[in-house]
């Protein structure tokens, strides 16, 4: 089986829930574009219908097709995305994360304040930070694109298109330009990818490209 | 901090506790915060309206240093309390400001 990309996003409950929904699927929907196969799940194994709970979004990216249909949660993310940045004081968000993994946090503090939150920080291959909530500020609040609805409200009008654009960035799985055919706010999404910082650590490996 | 119930009463988790004014062990809700209130002793009144108004009583009075306590491992940061303080004693900081506070729990709730 060909090496599958796995990528989680960590988010909080009802309030950045359909931000980090857009992000898992916009993204995925970006790089099947590129003739990627793709898998994007919204959560059930937490409690998404709570404000504020910690939950998680998956995505799945490989270049052949995936055989793990049924399991939905992703028990080794190569890629860790953090909407809300507080989460890495609750929760090991690196759990599972193979070393030289890629972590990439929504925050304007600096990466070195950030890497203090995260013990297990040498399993990183890259961190990543990038102020989407300064850079849009909107945090959409709408369930009708879960469970395989409908998403009426637009994918990508609020924090999630600069966050896409530093993770088209950064992780090099999608291009900027098909994110651009997706996402509403085309503006925010540009700026994340101008506007993110990255860090890399020795243990980056070679399958990967943490770069931009 | 268990309580020891008999076998042939036994309930399940959750359904027999302690007052919950104390910090306990598996109530633990801090990693839903993002904001944190902070408390000035110097203008707190001990008017305990805070200790009212939390809907999860996070506050309690500490009669030996006659201040107010506040569980950090179970409140949520919903600001209710900063909302109803009379004596404007509490405000709003953010969560990631502080280094202490640390709670990593296995499942995400």
């Amino acid at each position: 089986m060909a090496k599958v990309t796995e990528i989680t996003v960590w988010t909080r409950g009802v309030v950045m829930d359909k931000e980090a929904r857009d992000v898992a699927n916009a993204f995925s929907q970006a790089a099947k574009m590129e003739g990627k196969f793709v898998q994007a799940f919204d959560n059930y194994e937490d409690l998404p219908d709570r404000v504020l709970v910690t939950t998680r979004k998956y995505a799945r990216i490989s270049d052949e097709e995936i055989e793990m249909k049924y399991l939905y949660t992703n028990a080794h993310p190569d890629v860790v995305v953090i909407v809300e940045p507080t989460i890495v004081k609750g929760i090991n968000v690196l759990k599972g994360m193979p070393e030289g993994g890629l972590l990439i946090i929504n925050t304007n503090r600096s990466i070195d304040y950030m890497l203090k939150f995260i013990p297990n920080a040498d399993l990183l291959g890259a961190i990543a930070t990038v102020d989407a909530d300064g850079i849009s500020g909107i945090k959409t609040v709408d369930f009708s694109g879960s469970e395989g609805g409908v998403d009426t409200a637009g994918i990508g009008a609020g924090i999630a298109a600069p966050l896409l654009g530093a993770m088209a960035k950064v992780t090099g799985m999608a291009k900027k330009e098909n994110i651009a055919k997706i996402v509403t706010n085309v503006a925010a999404m540009e700026r994340g990818f101008n506007e993110v910082k990255i860090q890399k650590f020795r243990k980056s490996r070679a399958e990967y490209f943490w770069g931009g | 901090m268990a309580i020891k119930v008999p076998k042939d009463r036994e309930v399940p988790f959750g359904a027999i506790t302690p007052a919950p004014v104390k910090q306990q062990e598996l109530f633990i809700t801090s990693n839903w915060r993002i904001v944190r209130p902070v408390i000035d002793h110097d203008k707190c009144t001990r008017c305990f309206t805070c200790y009212i108004a939390c809907p999860d009583s996070c506050w309690s009075f500490n009669e030996k240093e006659e201040k107010m306590e506040w569980n950090w491992k179970f409140c949520k940061g919903c600001q209710i309390c900063i909302h109803e303080c009379p004596a404007d004693a509490l405000s709003a900081a953010p969560e990631l400001d502080f280094e202490d506070g640390v709670v990593r729990l296995e499942k995400p709730f």
